[in-house]
């Protein structure tokens, strides 16, 4: 990578620190001193880079499908003057689908590496300790009229917090980290599994057939307001994620070590959770469990990063590139049938779940 | 370059302090006061409370009552990142996230001295650059601390610390997993950072290094202190049996004048 040593300004003593390999540097005389700003070289290409692979799928995503769209005729329809039938394909059929795709990807992968983080264990991802299972259980519940209805999205968010509770309840003090904390919330996740089963088996065909996208995880049912609400919850989540990412590249230290540089670990933890768990909540209630989007995402953004820090801002866009490659090869694959996006991931993540579990240890803290 | 963390050197000290470990009461009502720019080895058997005792002083764990005193004020009150630039710990078998290089670890101790808008100073770079030398650890700046011999590992975290570039270092058994050579050159590095300003209190097992590198030493059975002082003056074999259950000997070593270990052996029954 080429050397590039930042801007420096105002002069002055403080101003000329030896450049550090790896990184650009902006420093600047503030009002309360000299202030610096430093990047990651290889972090700033590799967010550049996925989010360029994402615009690049985007375009992709809008233009295929029962009806193609040329991909200068997609950009026409996005900046408004394209003929009437591409217009309406893009903005008003592919678009809202196109958002939703991208948000829960985006969502469930920072998600999971807030999750993975928490725990210090690369398995330790929503999906797998069985939040996604109590947030479906939920939302389905609301769907099939098991005495109450409150919108999916309020009802996803109960459970995934009454998962994630749960959980923790199970592992007994043991706290995020260990196999117990892993164990318990697969029990826990295999549980609402079972009961979201049996509210569809005990329910009318039709009423089972309509929350039927809830299990698989789907993008084509999307209820009205649950997208909204997703992307201001992700857009905030993202923000309170990387303002926290100093604390989070410490947090894969042990508590003793982190709290010795000036963690306050026990708030910090719980902050992060609450994160991971409210970003669950809200992608499950958009797109039923894709779980597994929390898992594949934040490995590619590790394969791709340093270990100098968590990569959440690449995982969040790697999830978001998943999952729109993920729903554009549901839709096109077997078309006029639609593979709801949930089997995809699945279908690509259960080979990776194993390829993780069986090339040679690599620790995650 | 300054080498010495600050001018005036902060005090440690406990206050009735009573601390337990789960629901086991492990420490009851504790008053230390930790000699300032001095080494500091905690000893006693297993399970006698000296780790707990570290982990409160390092304000890991809550005590249930009294209190934790830096320079006189209760450190549970104190902000964690203030804490952090006053005292710096070194927890029992630290591990670094995999890949990291010995500088990037030691980058890290500069974090309570840095914020959003101050990511990286000259200063960050001379006292970083210090620590690498200090430790010895120029020439292995870019190896990853995997790729490390034990010692060279534990430098590097003990580099970390001094990048923290606190007055105060807790160290829990650092060298607890570490072959003869390499206790010797961790030992060596505490003890020239103590010669330069620093307070340094360490957790300990082995009696004969605390002798041997320490200048206070703090002998603790059942969550007690039985013996305080300097090690020449408080070791004797009345001690050591009251410790660890073993018969010993005394020796003073004709090399350095600490007390020397000899002839161990287990009390016999028939006493």
């Amino acid at each position: 990578m080429p050397a590039f040593y930042g801007i420096l300004s105002g002069g002055g003593e403080n101003d000329s620190v030896p450049p550090l390999q790896g990184y650009w540097r902006f420093a600047w005389q503030g009002r309360h001193g000299a202030n610096s700003l430093m990047f990651e070289q290889r972090a700033v290409v590799v967010n550049l880079g996925l989010f360029g692979a994402l615009l690049l799928a985007s375009v992709i995503y809008l233009s295929l499908g029962s009806v193609k769209v040329a991909p200068m005729a997609v950009l026409q329809a996005l900046f408004g003057n394209a003929d009437m039938m591409a217009s309406f394909v893009v903005q008003e059929l592919r678009l809202p689908r196109l958002a939703a795709a991208v948000s829960t990807g985006a969502a469930f992968a920072l998600a999971g590496i807030l999750m993975q983080t928490l725990a210090r264990n690369r398995l330790a991802t929503p999906g797998i300790i069985g939040i996604d299972n109590g947030a479906t259980a939920f939302a389905v519940a609301s769907i099939v009229g098991v005495g109450f209805s409150i919108a999916p999205p309020a009802m996803a968010l109960a459970g995934a917090t009454t998962a994630a509770v749960l959980t923790f309840g199970l592992a007994a003090g043991s706290g995020t980290q260990g196999y117990r904390f892993i164990v318990a919330g697969i029990g826990v996740g295999a549980v609402f599994g079972a009961v979201t089963q049996l509210m569809l088996a005990r329910v009318a065909i039709d009423t089972a057939n309509a929350a039927y996208p809830w299990t698989v995880g789907s993008l084509n049912a999307r209820p009205s307001g649950a997208l909204q609400l997703l992307m201001f919850g992700l857009a905030l989540g993202l923000a309170t994620a990387m303002a926290l990412a100093r604390s989070l590249t410490l947090l894969r230290f042990k508590d003793a070590t982190a709290s010795g540089l000036g963690v306050n670990v026990r708030r910090r933890r719980l902050e992060v959770l609450l994160l991971s768990v409210a970003l669950t909540g809200l992608a499950v209630a958009v797109a039923g469990p894709v779980g597994m989007v929390g898992l594949i995402g934040p490995e590619i953004a590790r394969s791709l990063s340093s270990s100098r820090s968590v990569p959440v801002l690449a995982a969040t866009l790697a999830g978001a590139l998943v999952m729109v490659l993920a729903d554009l090869a549901g839709r096109t694959l077997l078309a006029p049938i639609e593979i709801p996006v949930g089997i995809v991931t699945a279908v690509v993540g259960g080979p990776w779940l194993l390829w993780i579990l069986m090339r040679p240890q690599r620790s995650f803290t | 370059m300054s080498q010495s963390p600050t001018p005036t050197m902060p005090s440690l000290a406990t206050q009735s302090l009573g601390m337990s470990y789960g629901s086991r009461q492990v420490i009851d009502s504790l008053d230390i006061t930790l000699p300032s720019g001095q080494v500091t080895a905690i000893v006693g058997p297993n399970g006698c409370g000296k780790s707990t005792l570290l982990a409160g002083l390092a304000r890991l764990h809550k005590p249930d009552s009294g209190a934790v005193l830096l320079d006189g004020a209760d450190i549970q009150r104190l902000p964690t990142r203030q804490l952090a630039t006053q005292l710096a710990l070194l927890p029992q078998e630290a591990v670094a996230p995999e890949g990291l290089t010995v500088t990037e670890l030691i980058r890290f101790g500069r974090q309570p001295h840095q914020g959003w808008l101050r990511q990286w100073s000259a200063e960050d770079q001379r006292v970083v650059q210090h620590a690498l030398a200090a430790a010895g650890l120029e020439q292995l700046a870019d190896r990853p601390i995997d790729a490390l011999s034990g010692g060279q590992r534990q430098r590097a975290w003990i580099a970390m610390t001094i990048a923290q570039q606190t007055p105060l270092l807790l160290l829990d058994e650092p060298t607890s997993a570490l072959d003869l050579g390499h206790q010797i050159e961790v030992f060596e590095l505490v003890k020239h950072l103590a010669h330069h300003g620093r307070t340094v209190v360490m957790v300990l097992h082995d009696l004969a290094s605390a002798c041997r590198y320490a200048d206070h030493l703090i002998a603790m059975r059942e969550g007690q202190i039985i013996a305080e002082g300097q090690p020449a003056k408080v070791v004797t074999p009345d001690l050591v049996r009251m410790l660890y259950q073993v018969e010993c000997s005394l020796l003073t070593d004709p090399a350095t004048g600490c007390p020397l270990l000899t002839n161990v052996r287990r009390i016999q029954a028939s006493n």
